[in-house]
């Protein structure tokens, strides 16, 4: 193997590839990223076993060939080169990076042991997706999904078509985000890891590139500029979380997202030791929204914003959801309403960009 | 063929793949199916499914020959681990629900295992069981265990001191849910039984110590503090633990004290404990106590009047245990004598016996005090104003207020404060602070009961 290529270019390619190479498997090639030169075409893919990862990059191709080499390494070697012309061949399982006044040879191992990947082939279920939005809209989801291992549904997003809709929603079990990344008649009903979202959020963005999502049982993949990503998806039912959305509710009020952020985050300081619990008190005479938080050892507060209230009310929910849950938001205006203190809070905004947003959260017993 | 066909083949590769390769691609396959000439093997996901497909298959194909099955074709399948979940009715939604919790699969629950109640005393039902604002939560929560078991609150942790009903509680839900469903496994056992039966396991090599836990649809351990000092211990019940939970087995644990106040527990099964529902038992209220002592005594066949269990309920405070253990000594002793139990025999009974505050000294609160908190008794009657000190001075105080009622002046004195509005801000500030903060509340707990002790 031999080629020519700008130090931007493979920097850039490994930085997006090198992330998933991981060294903590049982496999030590994991660690390593797979150099393939083909006939016109040089790629670079890296795989953790949950989600592969290729990317292809420009350059000359002097020598068709490949080799795995460490991907932390080669990174790390080639972000720190001069922006010019690198020089990549093979001595024996060798890999020799050079540049002008650089020159360092990494041990490599043969490629045969790197695993095959997997690739959706079916044109079938193949959908071409506004990746603005797709980005704008995961971001405000993902984040919601759970990290316990234990409840392996919940650790994913899900993907389904609804009235002709693509609806992504994450949850945790104690707060919950919905939001819609386009039209499609393709069925939808897919669980995907939200450790692949992460990485394809990480790889979107930037370019107005279309986005192409395909998938089949098992698998799903995506398409964007000259990466591809594909991941296992998660089998099992995702619980139908719809049926949480209360329709109304008892009291609802609106407010400044500033003022209504402002608040929480001071009172987050006092709720420190009670496991960020924050109390809610809702007032229509007064018109206003309250937040109190106590902390025994160290004292407590109470913040006030005026707000737009149809109903009093109490709620006590944990202030990194809440402020979590904000942060998501696009809005200048949040709107909020929840019914007694065991009912889930709704939590939706007045910009075009939230219109199909909605975020929901389990209140706290108090 | 059958599946040692594949067990053989995997033999086979075993020698001659890398051990981190065959770990990593055959280890969690399974046959699914075997035809005539046609074996389907189920893998974990697409990438082994890839792998095995592209880069194994002569591999296989050469060990299946190698065992004489020479035209055997090979497929690959993806075969995920989890189990079925149960359909759910729409009206059951909720944030429980959405975690996902399945119940027992229809295949696995109906094993025809017989009906097993280890350990469990019939008892402690819930019917018996007296509620009032002290454990009205840790009632709830073992009602709706009992009505549908892992589905819940898994695994529930209920904590509380000596003689206030955890043991009660814990075992009424067992016997609830063999009521609802005769078949199921239930098996209680306290920590201490636990750690026997497994140095027995160990000791003596006896097979069948982890099946009978980790076949128990649930499981029920007593006094759970007892287990913190045994690390293997704690291992082993690590492992049954995460295989109950993992197929929804519902588990249920008492302690005296809440996961992270048990020092020596190690933090995989503290962080566990936590996961589910953790609710505290707290001595009864007085008309708790009077509704206790009423029940007991209609139970035993006797009727007290009001004065009567009204006198008990206040002179017995600390725990459950010993207010049935004085109700028992007035009833025991007036069939003896022939009396009517009254305010009277009441009286003179509890006089003879030890009536526990009058024997306190304001100087023994104060030594527990600072004893409990790991101070000197200097530092706590001292001057300083450090965190550390401050509070167990403010609950000192409170302690002196509350169990001996002496002025606050005289608190104040004790402490070596000058100022009685000292004494009065401590004894509100912990009052407040009990009301909403459980590690006070559990100080103070736990102070009271060694100053009985």
């Amino acid at each position: 193997m031999q080629l020519k290529v700008t130090q931007e270019n493979l920097s850039k390619a490994l930085s997006i590839v090198s992330r998933t190479a991981s060294s903590r498997g049982t496999l030590p090639i994991l660690s390593n990223v797979l150099i393939r030169a083909g006939k016109n075409s040089i790629t670079l893919s890296a795989t953790n076993l949950e989600l592969a990862i290729t990317t292809t990059l420009k350059g000359r191709v002097e020598k068709e060939g490949s080799i795995t080499v460490p991907a932390k390494l080669m990174s790390d070697f080639v972000s720190g080169l001069p922006k010019e012309t690198i020089d990549l061949y093979q001595e024996g399982s060798s890999l020799i990076i050079q540049a002008s006044k650089y020159k360092s040879t990494v041990n490599g191992t043969q490629p045969d042991e790197f695993p095959s990947l997997p690739e959706v082939s079916s044109e079938a279920n193949k959908d071409k997706i506004d990746s603005t939005e797709f980005k704008h809209t995961m971001q405000k989801v993902v984040f919601s999904a759970s990290s316990d291992e234990a409840r392996q549904v919940l650790t994913g997003v899900n993907v389904r078509n609804i009235d002709g809709s693509i609806v992504v929603a994450a949850t945790d079990s104690y707060r919950l985000a919905e939001g819609y990344i386009g039209q499609s008649s393709t069925d939808y009903g897919l669980i995907i890891p939200a450790a692949t979202i992460q990485e394809v959020l990480r790889v979107v963005g930037g370019a107005e590139d279309d986005l192409f999502m395909s998938f089949d049982e098992s698998q799903v993949q995506f398409n964007y500029d000259n990466v591809q990503i594909v991941s296992r998806l998660i089998d099992g039912n995702y619980p139908d979380y719809r049926q949480l959305i209360p329709a109304d509710s008892d009291t609802a009020f609106t407010v400044k997202k500033e003022d209504f952020i402002n608040i929480a985050k001071v009172s987050s300081l006092f709720a420190r030791e009670s496991a960020g619990s924050i109390t809610l008190h809702v007032s229509e005479e007064s018109q206003e929204v309250s937040i109190v938080s106590i902390a025994s050892q160290v004292g407590e507060n109470t913040s006030r914003a005026g707000a737009k209230v149809t109903g009093s009310g109490d709620v006590t929910l944990n202030s990194r959801y809440l402020l979590d849950a904000l942060g998501a938001f696009d809005s200048d205006e949040i709107s909020f309403r929840f019914s007694g203190k065991i009912n889930p809070c709704v939590i939706s905004g007045n910009n075009p960009k939230d219109k199909n947003y909605t975020h929901i959260i389990m209140p706290l017993r108090s | 063929m059958e599946d040692s066909v594949w067990q053989s083949v995997l033999g086979e590769i075993e020698l001659n793949v890398s051990r981190a390769s065959y770990a990593t691609w055959f280890k969690n396959t399974v046959p699914l199916s075997t035809g005539a000439n046609e074996l389907v093997i189920g893998v974990p996901n697409i990438f082994a499914k890839q792998q095995l497909d592209v880069k194994y298959k002569d591999l296989i194909q050469e060990a299946l020959k190698n065992s004489g099955n020479n035209d055997t074709k090979i497929e690959f399948k993806i075969h995920s681990i989890i189990t079925k979940k149960r359909a759910r009715s729409s009206k059951s939604i909720d944030m429980d629900s959405l975690a996902g919790a399945p119940a027992p699969s229809s295949t696995d629950s109906k094993s025809p295992s017989k009906t097993t109640k280890l350990g469990l005393n019939s008892k402690y039902s819930f019917k018996d069981f007296i509620v009032g604002s002290s454990n009205d939560l840790a009632y709830a929560a073992c009602q709706a265990i009992a009505q549908s078991p892992g589905t819940k609150y898994n695994p529930l942790f209920i904590y509380g001191g000596v003689g206030l009903g955890k043991t009660h509680l814990i075992q009424a839900v067992g016997n609830g849910i063999i009521a609802n469903d005769s078949s199921s496994r239930v098996v209680y056992i306290s920590s201490e039984q636990f750690v026997n039966e497994f140095l027995d396991s160990i000791r003596y090599k006896k097979k069948g110590f982890s099946d009978k836990y980790r076949k128990a649809d649930v499981l029920i351990i007593d006094d759970m503090q007892f287990i913190a000092d045994k690390e293997k211990t704690q291992e082993e019940f690590f492992h049954t633990f995460n295989t109950l939970h993992q197929n929804n087995k519902q588990i249920i644990i008492s302690s005296d004290k809440p996961p992270k106040s048990i020092p020596t527990l190690t933090e995989r099964l503290r962080s566990r404990f936590e996961m589910g529902m953790i609710v505290d038992v707290q001595p009864p209220d007085f008309e708790t106590r009077c509704a206790i002592l009423e029940v007991k005594a209609s139970n035993s066949g006797a009727t007290l009047d009001r004065e009567t269990v009204e006198y008990l309920a206040t002179h017995v405070q600390t725990n459950i245990r010993e207010l049935e253990g004085s109700l028992n000594q007035l009833l025991a002793l007036c069939e003896m004598r022939g009396l009517q139990p009254d305010i009277k025999v009441a009286s003179s009974l509890l006089s003879s016996a030890r009536l526990r505050p009058k024997h306190i000294t304001p100087k023994q609160v104060v030594e527990r005090t600072a004893r409990h908190f790991q101070i000197e008794i200097e530092e706590i009657v001292g001057p300083k104003r450090d965190k550390d000190i401050v509070v167990p001075r403010q609950i000192a105080m409170y302690l002196l207020r509350s169990e001996l009622h002496l002025s606050f002046p005289k608190v104040a004195r004790e402490l070596g404060r000058k100022d009685h509005t000292t004494a009065i801000h401590s004894v509100e500030k912990i009052e407040k602070g009990m009301s909403f903060d459980q590690m006070i509340r559990q100080h103070v707990n736990e102070i009271k009961e060694r100053l009985y002790a």
